[in-house]
């Protein structure tokens, strides 16, 4: 019998699938489709805004008493939330896809003529530096608009904005996904020295309109490696840093970014600012696209590929369509298939569907608004006029993306009256309420400080 | 202050202000047209897209029936590419009453509007989502409309014609001399809304086209027209429910018309009266309504996706017997049904007959008219009818050729849906798609920037589909911006060329059969007219994607607002999960709500941020 049963294959899934697992539990993970973390931008964002202020977010340990208490980061509390940060790069390393605070010394792996990356020298990450800890950095959106990071992968981290490096923002001919001018531009009205530069694909692309992914694909490939890191290397002048839209490779992402890196370091090598005693300074970064996003796929196949190690099965393609409790425990859940439904038995049960953007959350024009899997009491505004502010943009978010399930400090979903509806049912990630991820900048603080405290709690009620 | 003189003034720019252009710059006045924002912007661009056959005011308002039937066949000539030929669907639905289907074949038959009874059985055999349970069906040329092309295609035509369309010019004041029994209308100061500039222009005459801003337009020149303004909401669907237009066969109400047009259904409308033309709030009981009634046309319409929500003035008007003077009976199409002392006090009984004021007459003004009521449909009628009292006023004898003239276009045939789809596999226009819902290529937006004044996003919207998918600007906005501030960092070259849309949204627009600049420069202006060219050139300047997109963060914000007071109204479900895909994107991904802004404002943000009425937070 399975100790947990985790609903939803998203970063919060996925990672505390993970971790329970590692904890020696035997775990499935079951998702209707794939989840968010396809569409977001490869970083992880902690907190880049609260409530009433328009800065952002300069250390995220010292905003977490401005959000209200019912927010998931206050019943979870610092100590909790990096101990789950940490767990998260602890992964990330093992997983070579390494996550570091952006501004971290670190030195690439050396770059080998394999295709299997985990086969590779695990990049060097420094522990979290104590002193350190909360700090948010500053990566560039497509835009050229500052992003509040928290952790970002290898392939982010010269994006840093607090680096005075000057900044060449390379776009690719015929990717209506990238607009280089435009970002530099939007660099430059803050301050930042950015320039552009267009590299012409057509000697390793016949076609147009190509997207990001794509690209990457292509870029897995080792003569376009080569071509592409000559291409870019010209573009580079010594002491800049190099942003390209994010689209380095998937599976053979590693190795093109050391060669890239390499490449851009030699044409500089005359100044000796570029190299430093504990490693390499940076100086080619991905800079984020519109869904569907490279690095995001990047750390869903990471993510993937452990828990294949660890046995634990990722099936896509559930939709829960009904489930079985006695009293306060789940007796089972049942899944849509061809013929019949499909019974999925566990010890226990994560529920980690996403909100409105997941599905995890279904919002009706009569303004109900209703849990997808168990039909949990949600907290969420009475009415549909209630929903909504009248402009898009309105710092404080629209009340009707906090919708969410409310949890004890365990993570068990609650009732009306403050008791946990089921003894075997845990909840993390976007499903939870009093939280906007989306405008706080949170969501995978969220999705890996949630997941990994509820697997934690599955783990000690074993 | 820059000056311009001509002999009519246009002021509006919508269906019947850029009609009238092209009908009196074709009779060969100099012509100048105004319109205060971008063509189309008002009601034009705001309407459900159906071409009337005239069967739905046969019993409630014959005279708008006639008119519309006879513009019907001859707007299939003129603006053929611009209509696609559904045909059109009256149902009697369970609901219905049992006597109004006879009377309405009768007076079809009366009116010459051709109607066909067809057995419901065909009807559901053609129109599966029907509901099953209609009773009766007749057959009737109704058809579906791009109103947009049609206004841009009737612009060129005029242009071509020699007048000059001036869109984002602001009609601030009506110049009145003489006095009484002597006063004469002499022309107009404009406000350049894009440069703030000034602009005088001197014309032997003035035609109020303003629509639903007829009212105030009129009182620039102390002269009281009294608009009934009748708010209507329509929704689009995200799938054509039917390829036939569907009309219920009843007295004109709430919710009982589904049109497709293009790839989407429209179901309208409601009937408000509002105070204000720009007071266009979308009420959830009026969402409602439209999903209610549109479930007894296709049962289950409340249960698709609904893409967004608009609201549209009708500028209509009945003629009210004014204090101290005698009653006028200037208007032809008066309808004898409703006295003229008495005013319908719910716009649903308001006439959809066109009204045209000649003021010389009614209030003792010379050289200003007023056109106004009518239908999209009758657009080319009241045209004809306001020139022709032009031509009265001025003295002189000039036919009106606009009814045996096609447009720019027109050889294209009618709009067929594939046409889209069969221009970006042309190879000629291969490039980037930029907006996958829409299909609009990097060329197209390419194209229409350099043809037409792009000043927002939303011009761009109205000249090829922009953001008005599924996804409602989620992934368009975004690159749409990026292609303009490229197109303003590169070759200067891109600027000032001649407006040409016409072709815009038809199969092969613009690089098989637009004409060049220089080509179309001989072609439009016969020599004996001079038209204010210099002031069309310097205008067409102004208006370069150059200055358009010089604060590409407002142009990207304003857009993203404009997208959102038109789905607020309607997200719930799945569209509401699109939305929040949308904030992943614009917040999470970009953070352009941390954009640097130079001067916070762009002259146009405050109205996207006006007319939305959405929500009870924050009233």
């Amino acid at each position: 019998m399975l100790d947990l049963l985790v609903i939803g294959a998203g970063l919060t899934g996925l990672f505390a699938a993970y971790t329970a697992a590692r904890a020696g539990l035997h775990v499935r993970v079951i998702a209707h489709g794939a989840g968010a973390t396809h569409w977001h931008a490869g970083t992880i964002d902690l907190l880049g805004y609260v409530e009433n202020r328009d800065e952002a977010v300069a250390n995220w340990t010292q905003a977490l008493p401005e959000l209200p208490p019912a927010h998931p980061y206050r019943l979870l509390g610092v100590d909790a939330i990096a101990t789950a940060l940490d767990a998260f790069q602890q992964f990330t390393v093992a997983a070579a896809l390494p996550y570091v605070r952006p501004g971290t010394i670190m030195s690439l792996p050396a770059p080998s003529a394999s295709e299997d990356e985990s086969s590779q020298t695990r990049g060097q990450v420094e522990q979290i530096d104590n002193d350190n800890l909360g700090r948010n950095c500053q990566l560039i959106s497509p835009v050229g608009a500052p992003r509040p990071v928290y952790l970002a992968p290898t392939a982010q981290q010269a994006g840093n904005l607090e680096d005075d490096r000057p900044l060449v923002i390379v776009g690719l001919e015929g990717m209506p996904e990238f607009y280089p001018a435009l970002s530099a531009e939007n660099l430059q009205k803050q301050g930042f020295y950015a320039r552009t530069a267009t590299l012409n694909l057509s000697p390793l692309l016949r076609r147009r309109d190509i997207s990001p992914l794509q690209m990457a694909r292509t870029l897995d490939k080792l003569d376009a490696q080569a071509q592409f890191t000559e291409m870019v290397a010209d573009m580079a002048a010594p002491g800049e840093r190099v942003g390209l839209p994010a689209l380095l490779g998937m599976d053979a992402h590693t190795r093109l970014l050391t060669q890239l890196q390499e490449a851009v370091v030699d044409r500089g090598r005359d100044s000796a600012q570029h190299s430093d005693r504990r490693g390499t300074v940076l100086s080619v970064f991905e800079i984020p696209t519109l869904p569907p996003s490279v690095p995001g796929l990047r750390l869903d196949a990471a993510l993937r590929i452990q828990l294949a190690g660890l046995g634990v099965r990722v099936e896509i393609g559930m939709e829960v369509c009904g489930f079985h409790a006695t009293g306060r425990r789940i007796q089972w859940i049942e899944t849509e298939t061809g013929s019949r439904p499909l019974r999925h038995t566990a010890r226990n049960y994560l529920l980690a569907t996403g909100g409105i953007l997941g599905g995890g959350i279904y919002a009706d024009r009569c303004g109900r608004v209703k849990e997808t899997v168990f039909d949990l009491p949600l907290t969420a505004p009475h009415a549909r006029s209630h929903w909504l502010r009248p402009l898009f943009l309105d710092k404080r978010g629209h009340p009707i993306f906090q919708a969410g399930v409310s949890v004890n400090h365990h993570f068990r979903p609650l009732d009306q009256s403050g008791a946990p509806v089921y003894d075997n049912l845990w909840a993390a990630g976007s499903i939870l309420a009093h939280t906007d991820p989306i405008r706080e900048r949170s969501r995978e603080g969220i999705a890996i400080a949630t997941g990994y405290a509820a697997a934690n709690g599955v783990i000690k009620s074993q | 202050m820059k000056r311009m003189q001509t002999e009519i003034l246009v002021i509006g720019g919508g269906a019947t202000g850029t009609g009238v252009a092209w009908d009196a710059a074709l009779r060969g006045f100099r012509t100048v047209l105004v319109e205060k924002r971008d063509l189309t912007h008002g009601t034009t661009g705001r309407y459900h897209g159906l071409l009337h056959s005239g069967a739905r005011y046969v019993l409630k308002d014959p005279d708008s029936a006639v008119e519309c039937i006879s513009e019907n066949r001859i707007l299939r000539r003129t603006h053929t590419h611009c209509i696609e030929d559904t045909s059109g669907f009256f149902v009697v639905t369970p609901e219905d009453e049992d006597d109004y289907p006879d009377r309405f074949a009768a007076a079809c038959r009366r009116l010459d509007v051709p109607c066909t009874e067809i057995p419901a059985a065909s009807a559901l055999r053609r129109e599966p989502l029907l509901n099953p349970r209609i009773s009766r069906v007749f057959e009737l040329p109704d058809a579906a409309a791009d109103s947009f092309l049609a206004a841009h295609a009737t612009a060129q035509a005029a242009r071509q014609a020699g007048a000059t369309l001036l869109p984002y010019h602001e009609l601030t004041r009506l110049h009145l001399s003489g006095g009484d029994g002597n006063r004469t209308l002499s022309g107009a100061t404009i406000l350049d809304t894009v440069s703030g500039e000034e602009l005088h222009i001197d014309a032997d005459l003035v035609i109020n086209a303003a629509g639903a801003w007829s009212g105030h337009v009129a009182a620039l020149a102390d002269v009281e027209v009294k608009m009934i303004l009748g708010k209507g909401v329509m929704l689009a669907t995200n799938a054509r429910l039917t390829n036939t237009v569907i009309n219920r066969c009843k007295m004109p109400g709430d919710g009982d018309i589904l049109v497709p047009i293009h790839t989407v259904t429209v179901i309208g409308t409601t009937d408000e009266r509002v105070a204000e033309p720009e007071d266009l709030p979308i009420e959830q009981w009026e969402i409602d309504l439209m999903l209610t009634e549109g479930d007894k046309l296709v049962p289950g319409l409340s249960r698709t996706r609904i893409l967004r929500a608009w609201a549209g003035v009708r500028p209509l008007y009945q003629e009210t017997q004014l204090p101290g003077r005698p009653a006028q009976s200037e208007n032809r199409a008066q309808s004898s049904k409703y006295p003229a002392t008495k005013l319908p006090q719910d716009s649903r009984d308001a006439t959809r007959a066109l009204a045209l004021l000649d003021h010389q007459q009614r209030d003792g003004l010379r050289g200003f008219i007023t056109i106004t009521g009518g239908k999209w449909t009758t657009f080319r009628l009241m045209a004809e009818s306001a020139v022709d009292a032009a031509c009265e006023q001025l003295g002189v004898s000039r036919p009106c050729r606009t009814a045996d003239t096609p447009v720019p276009g027109v050889e294209q045939g009618h709009y067929w849906l594939g046409h889209r789809l069969n221009e970006v596999e042309d190879e000629n226009l291969q490039s980037e798609l930029v907006c996958e819902c829409e299909l609009v290529t990097r060329s197209m937006l390419e194209g229409a920037v350099q043809r037409n004044p792009t000043v927002t996003l939303d011009d761009l919207r109205r000249d090829v589909r922009l953001g008005m998918g599924p996804c409602q600007g989620g992934f368009c906005t975004y690159r749409a911006v990026g292609i303009l501030h490229q197109l303003r960092a590169g070759n200067a070259s891109s600027a000032a060329g001649e407006w040409n849309v016409a072709h815009m949204q038809s199969p092969a627009h613009h690089h098989r059969d637009s004409p060049t600049p220089e080509q179309q420069a001989t072609a439009s202006e016969p020599a004996s007219v001079p038209t204010p060219q210099g002031d069309f050139r310097q205008r067409s300047a102004a208006v370069d994607p150059q200055a358009a997109v010089s604060q590409p963060n407002l142009l990207l914000r304003d857009f993203l607002q404009e997208r959102w007071k038109g789905v607020a109204p309607i997200l719930w479900g799945q569209q509401l999960r699109q939305e929040r895909l949308d904030e992943l994107i614009y917040l999470s991904i970009l953070n352009a709500d941390h954009l640097p802004v130079d001067d916070g404002e762009s002259p146009l943000s405050s109205f996207y941020r006006s007319d939305s009425s959405i929500s009870d937070l924050d009233r």
